[in-house]
């Protein structure tokens, strides 16, 4: 296993500018997703790191190796695609083994490994078989199995669990992470789920616009959201932002609504909001720091229900205040209907403030 | 069918399973109905004439040359053509040429298709010039094709007298060894493109990502083709390759119009050989004999044809 480098990694085609000046650091046995919307780069940059497209500028390095010029087959990788990718026309077993045979492994050796393989994937009485009498789960496990009997030093995996259904990717996404944990793989995985990327990875990468968006922790990313952008892709429902008007009199800062209420800051929020550069500052909360009310209580901000979501465990309400759509969660017993009014409280040790103008998220020092 | 008659049909088909061939055309007769006019179409102007060529070939013309008076000699014509030395001389011209154009125009279309296959500056342009033999007219290729060759003032031979390669233009269709070959150049440059066209499209469908894992597992270009293109061109190809094997078999232009089979048959392959027995000579009933004998040929490979289609198909879906 070996770590990964990316040094001001950029990608041009023609005008456009796919991956804009990545840095991050894979360390030695470290799962990191790379995460973001349709078109953020992400793929891109695996694909960068495997060499299948050349790099525009920047530094690639594999273990203490610089790979900006080195062929993929050269780079001690293995590769696992959305589509599987795999060979048609070869039985699983051919499947396993070719990585080995391009590499001119003798015959023996190519079996004693395809068989560990198989055995470690739970896939030995499909050895025989071709791909497309497979289902899709034992197609993605083959996929993998072949990156596995090369033994890589890093591991890429594009989207492998998108083709799934829903129920069957949860299993794959567990079994995944086991063979991360008992391989200790320094893996790189592309996803657009961000579900996916806070369950699996030990750090992830949010990507948009070709740029790295925040390279940390999921509970950080989550926690501490550096901007808009991620706030509002990392957690399910969103993060609601609420565009507000920040004021300052007698040393009290209160943020105001379209609707005309208002909120008065703790006096740490209060020092974040004094940093920003306009007087324009989003309000972000997540469903669960926002306390609902059916009756009125003193300070709390009147509005009202819009649509009521119950899912079960948990009810989703969403109201609208200031123009913004705001998630709310309740327990499913308590009595909320549509167009019913309601009061909401936000905990000011769990909200987040943007700045209006940057979309940067405001820290008191 | 209707919606009604659907209905109708349901207790029928639960009562018994499996209905007989009569049964199961008389549920779909609508079906039938819709083509019959195609059928009877099909009848006048493709299975009488096979009927009558059958029936021709136990015939042979008389001394009128009157097709009423045709005098009927059994399997004589069959025994005729068996026997004879320019059956066994045009057969193996028909199968050299046949198999012979086919392989070189597959590889040919292969590699040009391989090569238009990557981004290069004039693509577009070479490959509409590649085309060019597969879509002017058979004919008017002949007759240039005929030129180039010719032994007084073809080009070919012009530019190797001034290159010094040889003394004299050499004989490329008046000499008996080397006429074929020299039909077969003009047969493989007029039909590669065929092959190109549906390579081309066959290669447009290579997943990315199979090449790309390829390409990760350690294959080089070579090994790519072999592994992942290659086999993923297996059905076009082989529908390619029977559709040139049917259409050089049944080659008629080409050797009629540079050589008429000649000098001493040696570019007679069975087309043009049954029309000059037929339309030459007049002897409707060998000519028939060796129809027969060809449409035989022709149906096995159409059967082969068929099914490699059907298994391309059920490949698809599964």
């Amino acid at each position: 296993m070996a770590h990964v480098v990316l040094r001001n990694l950029v990608k041009t085609y023609g005008p456009h500018t796919a991956v804009n000046n990545v840095s991050l650091t894979v360390n030695d046995g470290e799962f990191v997703a790379l995460v973001g919307p349709s078109g953020c780069g992400k793929t891109t940059t695996l694909n960068l790191v495997a060499g299948l497209i050349p790099i525009t500028s920047g530094d690639i390095s594999i273990g203490d190796r610089v790979v900006n010029d080195v062929d993929p087959k050269n780079r001690d990788i293995a590769m696992v695609f959305q589509n599987y990718a795999l060979y048609p026309q070869k039985t699983v077993y051919k499947n396993l083994a070719f990585p080995l045979q391009m590499r001119r492994l003798p015959r023996d050796e190519i079996d004693r490994k395809v068989k560990e393989a198989a055995r470690v994937l739970d896939m030995t009485h499909l050895l025989e078989r071709k791909p497309r009498e497979l289902s899709g789960g034992q197609q993605q496990r083959v996929a993998l199995g072949r990156a596995l009997v090369r033994d890589p030093a890093v591991f890429l995996m594009d989207e492998p669990l998108s083709n799934l259904d829903a129920k069957l990717r949860v299993q794959m996404r567990s079994e995944i992470k086991r063979f991360h944990q008992d391989l200790e793989a320094t893996i790189i995985y592309v996803t657009h789920d961000q579900l996916e990327a806070v369950t699996m990875a030990d750090k992830m990468a949010v990507m948009n616009g070709g740029f790295l968006q925040q390279y940390d922790s999921p509970a950080q990313v989550f926690n501490h959201p550096v901007n808009m952008f991620v706030a509002s892709f990392i957690g399910s429902p969103a993060m609601s932002l609420i565009p507000l008007e920040a004021s300052s009199a007698n040393g009290r800062t209160v943020l105001t609504g379209e609707e005309g209420w208002s909120i008065e800051l703790s006096p740490h929020n209060a020092r974040k909001v004094e940093r920003s550069t306009t007087k324009k500052v989003v309000l972000g909360a997540r469903h669960s720091t926002i306390k609902l009310s059916t009756s009125p209580v003193p300070g709390a901000i009147p509005a009202k229900a819009y649509t009521v979501e119950p899912t079960g465990d948990i009810t989703f309400v969403q109201a609208l205040l200031s123009g913004a759509v705001v998630n709310i969660s309740v327990p499913p017993t308590m009595p909320v209907a549509p167009d019913q009014p309601i009061w909401l409280e936000f905990d000011q040790e769990r909200m987040h403030l943007f700045d209006g103008a940057t979309e940067m998220a405001l820290e008191a020092d | 069918m209707t919606l009604a008659t659907r209905l109708a049909d349901a207790p029928l088909r639960e009562n018994s399973k499996e209905p007989g061939v009569l049964q199961r055309a008389w549920i779909n007769r609508a079906d039938y109905l819709y083509v019959l006019p195609s059928i009877v179409v099909m009848l006048i102007v493709i299975a009488y004439p096979i009927y009558y060529t059958i029936e021709l070939s136990f015939f042979t013309t008389p001394p009128s040359l009157q097709l009423r008076d045709k005098i009927f000699v059994g399997l004589d014509n069959y025994s005729l053509i068996l026997t004879s030395d320019v059956f066994w001389r045009v057969t193996a011209n028909t199968f050299i040429w046949t198999i012979v154009s086919t392989f070189a125009a597959f590889v040919l279309g292969l590699g040009t298709a391989l090569a238009l296959n990557h981004e290069f500056v004039g693509r577009g342009v070479l490959r509409a010039i590649l085309i060019i033999p597969w879509v002017i007219s058979a004919v008017a290729a002949s007759y240039i094709w005929k030129w180039i060759y010719h032994s007084n003032f073809g080009v070919i031979g012009a530019v190797l007298v001034s290159l010094g390669i040889t003394d004299r233009p050499p004989n490329f269709i008046d000499s008996v060894s080397t006429v074929l070959p020299s039909l077969i150049v003009v047969n493989v440059w007029r039909e590669f493109p065929f092959a190109m066209i549906m390579l081309m499209a066959g290669l447009q469908t290579v997943p990315d990502q199979l090449l790309r894992a390829a390409r990760v597992d350690g294959a080089n270009a070579w090994q790519s083709f072999w592994h992942v293109t290659f086999p993923h061109l297996q059905g076009v190809s082989t529908v390619t390759i029977l559709l040139l094997a049917v259409s050089n078999f049944n080659s008629f232009i080409i050797p009629w119009i540079m050589t008429g089979g000649g000098p001493s048959n040696a570019s007679h392959i069975w087309i043009t050989h049954i029309y000059e027995l037929a339309f030459g000579r007049q002897r409707w009933g060998i000519a028939s004999a060796y129809s027969v004998l060809l449409f035989i040929i022709m149906m096995t490979l159409g059967y082969f044809y068929v099914r490699a289609l059907s298994g391309a198909e059920r490949k698809d879906r599964g």
